[in-house]
């Protein structure tokens, strides 16, 4: 069964973003922030991250970066799911390892499209 | 970037992201006034007014007193047939809603601070229809302060529900709210620009762009 790792430090997000996955049949581990997702991660071998960018203690941009010092996570795909439009921000997120930026309100549909396109 | 010129006062620019809203002179109020329409967000740390007309739609006001930022958002979750439970909820219905509360509290923080720092004040969520099928309202109401709750942010101050639309003045930059119930010759514009919202983000879901690198 795929595994993900979702990571979003609002509670309420989290739980939607949960809902959707569960609903598609995936396997959800959740984390409210990028130092406790990168702890997880450390553990347990998941096939995709998807992660919101502003968080507290480490952001969504960072934690692409930590993971990609990973061996286990070099090439595993990392969606990066937040309400951030700005251009750096994104190029941020490209230039660190993200493998796509996906812009809230997200459309569950095409979310998961896009998940089983990148895990495909 | 410089300052917008209207009635020959200038109107301070508005911060990245928050261009397309409509803002004003107030010349009643002499103050730069941002309008919000349903669906839309406003931050500003200038001296400014945000002003909204709420029916069964609810704005949270929200600002940092560290760093007097502040700003409103102004939403509603898409109306659904009977079969409506919690489950679509979550799945579907709440995501304008989240992201409403997301921006806010996201530009809000941008500038500094945490979600523990922030002050918040809810308004709206008005029953202003007699032949609604399902009190809209509440539905707005119970939303936002169990997403708050779930966030582990404090309300200070609310005025929700009751029969009433209401004119909303929020100053960003302290903090401060004027309310006004209005009376139900006003209703009918505002049931309409609301129902015109409810139809447009039904038809028209404004997803965000999906990007792959």
């Amino acid at each position: 069964m795929t595994k993900i790792l979702a990571v979003d430090d609002s509670a309420s997000m989290r739980q939607m973003v949960v809902f959707t996955l569960q609903s598609a049949g995936y396997d959800v581990v959740e984390a409210s922030d990028g130092q406790k997702a990168l702890d997880i991660a450390k553990g347990t071998s998941f096939d995709l991250v998807l992660s919101d960018v502003n968080m507290p203690v480490m952001d969504g941009i960072e934690l692409v970066k930590e993971l990609r010092q990973i061996e286990a996570y070099k090439y595993t795909p990392i969606l990066m799911l937040t309400t951030e439009t700005a251009g750096d921000k994104k190029m941020a997120g490209k230039n660190a390892g993200a493998t796509g930026w996906v812009v809230k309100p997200f459309n569950p549909d095409k979310l998961l499209a896009t998940i089983k396109k990148v895990t495909g | 970037m410089t300052g917008v010129a209207q009635n020959n006062r200038i109107l301070p620019p508005p911060m990245a992201g928050f261009e397309s809203v409509k803002r004003y002179w107030d010349n009643a109020m002499a103050i730069s006034t941002a309008k919000l329409m349903p669906g839309e967000v406003y931050v500003s740390g200038e001296d400014e007014m945000i002003m909204t007309v709420l029916g069964s739609c609810v704005s949270a006001c929200i600002r940092n007193p560290r760093t007097n930022i502040g700003g409103m958002n102004h939403f509603m979750l898409p109306q659904m047939g009977a079969s409506a439970s919690m489950l679509t909820l979550d799945g579907t219905a709440a995501r304008y809603g989240n992201w409403a509360m997301e921006v806010l509290i996201n530009e809000i923080l941008n500038y500094g601070g945490s979600k523990r720092d922030l002050e918040v004040k809810l308004f709206g969520g008005g029953k202003v229809l007699d032949n609604m099928t399902m009190d809209i309202g509440k539905r707005n109401i119970d939303f936002v302060f169990s997403f708050l709750d779930k966030e582990g942010i404090n309300v200070v101050a609310h005025d929700v529900g009751d029969r009433f639309p209401r004119k909303l003045l929020y100053f960003p930059n302290t903090g401060k709210v004027r309310v006004r119930k209005l009376q139900s010759t006003n209703q009918a514009t505002i049931v309409r620009r609301e129902a015109a919202y409810l139809n447009d983000i039904k038809t028209s879901p404004r997803d965000g762009d999906i990007d792959l690198f």
